[in-house]
C-alpha cells in the first residue's frame, strides 16, 4: 500500500547510503533513517529534515561507519597471526632471504646506508636545534646586536661596551643585564712550586658581569654565583679546566696569571658547558679587572667610538615588554652618544633562540642548511623504499608460482600478506643493525667534520631510540605493504600459468619515473660537485696579486717593545735561510682588519677602510707591486701613506691625483700624505670585493713578523727563528703558522660543503643504481622468453645487449635534461656569492652525463649479459 | 576483577537499551537519547556505538519484523546481556562509593 503522507528523504543522499554503506547493515540502517526523517519531517519541517537526513547519512559512510563483522569470522582469525604463526613467518622469510642472497644483500645495504644517513642526519639536526635551549626563560633572554648602516649595512653581534651599564641604570624593561667581553688566544701562565708552566687558550677568557649567571642556566659547584664575581681578579672556570691546570687538587683559591700580567684568583668552579652552548669560553673573570686589561673597553662613558668583536650584552625581559620598546629607547643612545658619526648605529634585540643560527651576526649554523639536511635524509630514505619495493616487486615473478601454490592449498591473503610483512621486518631488521653499526663507525669522522661532539647511544637518548624504532616501523609497513598487498592478490590460476605479465605487478612506468627522479637528483649533485671542485681550483691556483707561499708570519710577543721588535727582526735576518723580513699589523690577505672612516684632504668618507701598519719591508717581502709612486721610507711612525688601487676606485681618482694628498685616519692620529699606490691585490677571501686599503709604518700597531724563508731549509730555519725568539720573550709561547694554510682556511667552510656533496651525490648514485638493478633484474625475468627467440632467430650479443641499453640510457638521458637546468641555476646561484668566481662550462654537464652513463652501465651489464647468453634451449623450453 | 570498560557516550547508550527492554534500536535509541539527555548526536554515532557495545558483548541483537513505515525493511533490535547489565552496576556502585567519600562540604559553593 503506498501512503502519500509518507515524505521521501532527498534522493541523492539515499542513493549514496544504498552505494557506499556496509552491506551487513545496509538494511537496518536504511530503515532507521528512513523512521527518523519521517520523524524529522512531523517535528521540524522538510528543509530540517532533509539537512539533517544528509548529515546523518555522512555518518554513515565510510570512513565513519564502524563493520559489523560478519558471522563467519573465520578470515578474521587467519589474518591476524598468532605466536606460532609468527614464528612460522620468520622462519620462511628467514629461508627465502637465504635463498635470495643478492636481492638481500643489495636490500640490505641500501637501507643500511640511507638509514645510516638519516640517523646521522637526524642526530646533527637536533643537535643543533637544541642549542641553548636549557636556560629557563630562554624565550625572554636577548642579545643587544649592532646594525651598522653606512654606504652598506653591516651586522655585528657586539655593541660598545658602556650600552648595558647604561641600559641597567635608565630603564627597567629588563630583569637582569649581563656583559659579557670575550678575548680568544690568550696566554695563561701558572706558577707552582717554582715552575712555570704556559698555556695558550684558544677560545680565551670572558670578562663577565656576575648577572649572567643569573640570566644563563650554567650551575656553579662550586663557590657563590652573586658573589664570586665581584671582586676585581676573581675567576670562574670550568671543572675541566680546573682538572687541566691543577689536577685532581681543589682549585678553589688557587691562583693563574693572563698574559703574565693579571693575577686572578679562582673563586668559584663551574660545571662543564654542554655540547650543545654557543659558548666557548671557559674561563670567566670578573668585569671590574677588565680596567687593567684594556682601558679603552672598559671606559663607560667614553666607550662608545665603535663595536669591538666579542663584546657582547645579554638582557632578559621582564614578561610583559615588548622587543620594539626597547629597540625604541636604544635608538636614543645613538643621538645621544655618536651623533655625527657617518657609522650609523641601530641596536636591536636578537632573541636567544636565534644567536645559533643567524649567519649575520655569526650564527653557527644556518637554519636553511638544516632544512636542506633533513629533505636530503628524507629523500635517501624514500629512495631506499622505493627501491626496496622495486626489488621485490621485480621478485614477485619469480615467486608468483610459490604464492599460486600457497593459495591452492588454503592459504588466504591475509598469511600471505603477514609473510612478505615478515620478510620486510627482517630486512630493516638487518639493515638497522648494520645502520647503527655503521653510524657508530662513522660518527668520529662526523664530529670532526662539523666540530661538534655529539655521542650517539640510543639507550640513553630516548629521541633517538625513538626515531630509530620509529623508523624500522614505517620502512617495514611502506616498504613491506605495497609488494604484499601485490603478491598476496594474485590470482592463483593466472599466477601458476605463469601468465602473469607487467600490468599485474604494478605500474612500470611509475617505476620508470622513480629512477628517472633518484637519476635526476644524483646528476644534479655531480654537476654541483663539479661546479664547486673547479671554483675551489680556482680560489687556489688564481693569482691573489700578492706572493704567499714560503711566508712564515711569527707573532710578537705580548711583551715586544720596540727595541725588542727590531733586535728580534736583525736577529732573524741574520738566520741563514731567512730571506726577508717585514714588521706588519696583517699579511695581504686576512681574516682579521682594522678598519676606519678616514678623511681625505679634511673630508670626510662613506666608507670602510683597513689600515694595515707596515714598514718599508712590506712591499718586497710579499711581492707587492706599485702602480704610481714610490715605497715608505723607513720610519717608526706615521710620516707617508700607501694606498691600493681600490681606494683610488673608491673616490674616482687617477693614480698621479692621489699623490700629495692629505689622509687623516684613527681619529686623526695618523695624518700624513699619499706617496704611492699599491696594485690590487685579494685581501680576503674570493666571497669579497677588495677594500680599499692603506699602509703606514707605525710601529705601535705591528703585531707579527712576515718572514719569507728559503723553503729548502725550512725546518733548520724555523728552529733558529724560535730559539731567537725566546730568548727575547722567555715567559711566552712561540707560535708561527704558514700564510699559504691560513688562506686555505678561508674556505673552510667551502671545503666542508664540497665533502658533503661528494658524499651525498656517491651515496645518491649508488641507491641509483640499486634501483637500476632492480629494473633490470625485472626486465631480464620477464624478457627471457623475448630473448631466447631473439637469439634463435640469429640476434648476436650486442644486439641483445642493446635491448637493455637502449632503455637505461633513455631513463639516465631524461634524468640528465631534467637535472641539468636545475643545476646550472642552483650552482649559478651559489656562484654569485663568490665576487671572484668562473664560468660554469659545458665539460662540467659532458663529464657528469658521461659518469653516470658508464656507472649506470656498469651496474646493468652482470645482469644483461647474464641474460644475453642464457642458452635458448632452457629459457624456450618450457614452453 | 578485569576492569569493565565502558566509555561515557558507551554507558548512555547502552542505559537506554536497557531503559527501552527489547524494543531499543538506532531509532528510539537516538530519541530517547535526546529526550532524557537533551544531547543531539548523528545517527552514525549511536549505530557505531551499538556495533561495539555489541562487539564488547554488552548487548545483543535481533534483526525484528518490518513495517510500513520503514518501507518494508527490517529493524535490528537490542537486548541488554547480563554482563551488559552488570556493567552497569558496577559503574553504579563504583559512583555510589565514591560520593560517599567526598567530605560534606567539599561541594557546596564557597566564598563566591
Amino acid at each position: 500500500m503506498k501512503q502519500f503522507s509518507q515524505p521521501l528523504p532527498p534522493r541523492f543522499a539515499h542513493w549514496l547510503l544504498t552505494r557506499l554503506h556496509p552491506e551487513e547493515t545496509l538494511e537496518e540502517v536504511e530503515g532507521d533513517l528512513d523512521e527518523l526523517y519521517t520523524y524529522w519531517y512531523h517535528r521540524a519541517g522538510q528543509t530540517q529534515a532533509t539537512l539533517r537526513y544528509m548529515l546523518n547519512v555522512v555518518s554513515v559512510l565510510p570512513p565513519f561507519v564502524r563493520q559489523r563483522k560478519q558471522a563467519n569470522q573465520q578470515n578474521e582469525q587467519h589474518s591476524r597471526p598468532g605466536i606460532t604463526m609468527i614464528r612460522n613467518y620468520v622462519k620462511i622469510a628467514f629461508r627465502n632471504l637465504q635463498r635470495n642472497k643478492g636481492y638481500t644483500l643489495i636490500n640490505v645495504a641500501g637501507l643500511a646506508l640511507s638509514m645510516a644517513c638519516s640517523i646521522l642526519i637526524f642526530t646533527l639536526v637536533s643537535h643543533h636545534l637544541s642549542f641553548d635551549n636549557f636556560h629557563s626563560n630562554s624565550n625572554r633572554i636577548y642579545r643587544v646586536v649592532t646594525e651598522m648602516h653606512r654606504d652598506n649595512i653591516g651586522y655585528a653581534s657586539s655593541v660598545p661596551s658602556p650600552l648595558g651599564k647604561h641600559f641597567r641604570n635608565d630603564y627597567t624593561f629588563a630583569e637582569k643585564i649581563a656583559r659579557i667581553i670575550s678575548v680568544d688566544d690568550q696566554l695563561i701562565t701558572l706558577k707552582t712550586e717554582g715552575d712555570l708552566k704556559k698555556i695558550k687558550e684558544e677560545a680565551g677568557v670572558a670578562f663577565t658581569e656576575p648577572e649572567f649567571f643569573d640570566i644563563f642556566n650554567y650551575p656553579l659547584l662550586e663557590g657563590d654565583k652573586k658573589s664570586a664575581l665581584l671582586e676585581p681578579n676573581t675567576a670562574i672556570v670550568t671543572e675541566r679546566i680546573a682538572k687541566k691546570y691543577f689536577g685532581d687538587k681543589n682549585a678553589v683559591g688557587k691562583s693563574f696569571w693572563l698574559n703574565n700580567q693579571i693575577p686572578f684568583r679562582i673563586t668559584g668552579i663551574l660545571k662543564d658547558l654542554p655540547a650543545n652552548t654557543d659558548r666557548k669560553n671557559e674561563i670567566f673573570v670578573s668585569y671590574p679587572t677588565l680596567k687593567a686589561f684594556d682601558r679603552w673597553l672598559a671606559d663607560d662613558i667614553d666607550g662608545w667610538g665603535g663595536v669591538r668583536d666579542g663584546v657582547e650584552c645579554y638582557v632578559l625581559l621582564r614578561p610583559d615588554v615588548a622587543v620594539a620598546q626597547v629597540e625604541d629607547v636604544l635608538s636614543a643612545y645613538v643621538k645621544k652618544y655618536r651623533p655625527t658619526s657617518k657609522n650609523v648605529h641601530h641596536y636591536k634585540l636578537q632573541p636567544l633562540i636565534d644567536v645559533h643560527f643567524d649567519a649575520r651576526y655569526g650564527g653557527a649554523m644556518e637554519k636553511k642548511n638544516l632544512w636542506v639536511l633533513s629533505i636530503i635524509g628524507l629523500f635517501l630514505l624514500i629512495t631506499a623504499c622505493v627501491n626496496f619495493i622495486n626489488l621485490a616487486t621485480a621478485q614477485a615473478l619469480k615467486r608468483s608460482k610459490e604464492v599460486g601454490v600457497r593459495k591452492v592449498l588454503g592459504g588466504v591473503r591475509g598469511q600471505l600478506f603477514w609473510q612478505f610483512i615478515a620478510e620486510t621486518a627482517l630486512i630493516s631488521f638487518f639493515g638497522i643493525a648494520v645502520a647503527l653499526l655503521l653510524t657508530y663507525l662513522t660518527l668520529p669522522v662526523v664530529n670532526d667534520f662539523f666540530s661538534t661532539q655529539i655521542v650517539i647511544n640510543p639507550f640513553q637518548n630516548d629521541r633517538l631510540a625513538l626515531f630509530v624504532a620509529g623508523l624500522a616501523v614505517v620502512i617495514t609497513f611502506l616498504a613491506g605493504s605495497y609488494p604484499g598487498l601485490i603478491l598476496a592478490g594474485f590470482q592463483p590460476v593466472v599466477a601458476l600459468k605463469g601468465k602473469l605479465s607487467q600490468q599485474n605487478i604494478g605500474g612500470f612506468n611509475t617505476r620508470r619515473t622513480l629512477i628517472v627522479v633518484q637519476f635526476a637528483i644524483s646528476q644534479v649533485l655531480v654537476i654541483g660537485m663539479l661546479v664547486i671542485m673547479s671554483q675551489m681550483q680556482y680560489t687556489k691556483q688564481a693569482s691573489l696579486g700578492f706572493d704567499k707561499d714560503a711566508i712564515v708570519m711569527v707573532p710578537m710577543g705580548d711583551d715586544s717593545t720596540h727595541v725588542k721588535m727590531n733586535t728580534l727582526k736583525n736577529e732573524f735576518l741574520r738566520i741563514k735561510g731567512v730571506k726577508k723580513v717585514s714588521l706588519c699589523y696583517t699579511p695581504p690577505a686576512s681574516n682579521s682588519s682594522w678598519g676606519n672612516l678616514v678623511k681625505i684632504n679634511n673630508e670626510e668618507t662613506n666608507f670602510r677602510t683597513s689600515i694595515k701598519s707596515a714598514d718599508d719591508q712590506y712591499l718586497s717581502t710579499f711581492g707587492l707591486e706599485l702602480a704610481a709612486g714610490k715605497n715608505l721610507f723607513p720610519s717608526d711612525s706615521v710620516r707617508e701613506f700607501l694606498v691600493n688601487e681600490a681606494f683610488l676606485r673608491k673616490l674616482n681618482l687617477k693614480p698621479n691625483e692621489a699623490i700629495g694628498k692629505i689622509i687623516a685616519a684613527n681619529g686623526g692620529n695618523m695624518v700624513a700624505p699619499i706617496v704611492g699606490v699599491v696594485k690590487d691585490f685579494h685581501d680576503a677571501s674570493f666571497h669579497q670585493e677588495i677594500s680599499p686599503i692603506l699602509f703606514a709604518s707605525y710601529r705601535n700597531d705591528y703585531s707579527e713578523y712576515a718572514i719569507k724563508l728559503n723553503m729548502a731549509q725550512a725546518k733548520t730555519t724555523l728552529a733558529a727563528i724560535e730559539k731567537a725568539w725566546l730568548e727575547q720573550h722567555p715567559d711566552q709561547l712561540f707560535e708561527y703558522q704558514f700564510l699559504d694554510e691560513s688562506i686555505a682556511r678561508f674556505y673552510a667552510t667551502e671545503e666542508r660543503i664540497l665533502k658533503l656533496v661528494e658524499f651525498f651525490s656517491l651515496i645518491a648514485i649508488f641507491i641509483g643504481c640499486l634501483g637500476l638493478y632492480g629494473l633490470v633484474s625485472f626486465m631480464a625475468a620477464q624478457k627471457t622468453k623475448e630473448i631466447g627467440i631473439r637469439k634463435v632467430l640469429g640476434s648476436s650479443l650486442t644486439q641483445i645487449l642493446w635491448i637493455f641499453g637502449k632503455e637505461f640510457s633513455r631513463l639516465v638521458i631524461i634524468a640528465f635534461l631534467l637535472a641539468a637546468p636545475v643545476a646550472w641555476w642552483t650552482m649559478n646561484q651559489w656562484l654569485q656569492g663568490f665576487q671572484f668566481h668562473i664560468e660554469i662550462g659545458l665539460g662540467v654537464f659532458v663529464i657528469a652525463i658521461s659518469g653516470t652513463l658508464l656507472v649506470a652501465a656498469m651496474t646493468v651489464a652482470y645482469q644483461a649479459i647474464k641474460a644475453a647468453m642464457l642458452n635458448p634451449i632452457r629459457s624456450l623450453r618450457a614452453e | 576483577m578485569r576492569r569493565t570498560y565502558l566509555g561515557e557516550f558507551e554507558e548512555m547508550v547502552l542505559l537506554m537499551v536497557a531503559i527501552l527492554d527489547g524494543e531499543g534500536y538506532g531509532v528510539t535509541v537516538s530519541q530517547a537519547l535526546e529526550e532524557h539527555t537533551g544531547r543531539i548526536v548523528t545517527f552514525g554515532t549511536v549505530h557505531n556505538t551499538l556495533i561495539r557495545l555489541e562487539e564488547k558483548g554488552f548487548v545483543k541483537s535481533e534483526l525484528g519484523g518490518a513495517t510500513t513505515e520503514r518501507g518494508g525493511r527490517r529493524k535490528r533490535l537490542f537486548r541488554i546481556t547480563a554482563l551488559g547489565s552488570r556493567a552497569l552496576q558496577e559503574i553504579q556502585q563504583l559512583r555510589q562509593d565514591l560520593w560517599q567519600l567526598v567530605p560534606p562540604n567539599a561541594l557546596q559553593l564557597s566564598g563566591l
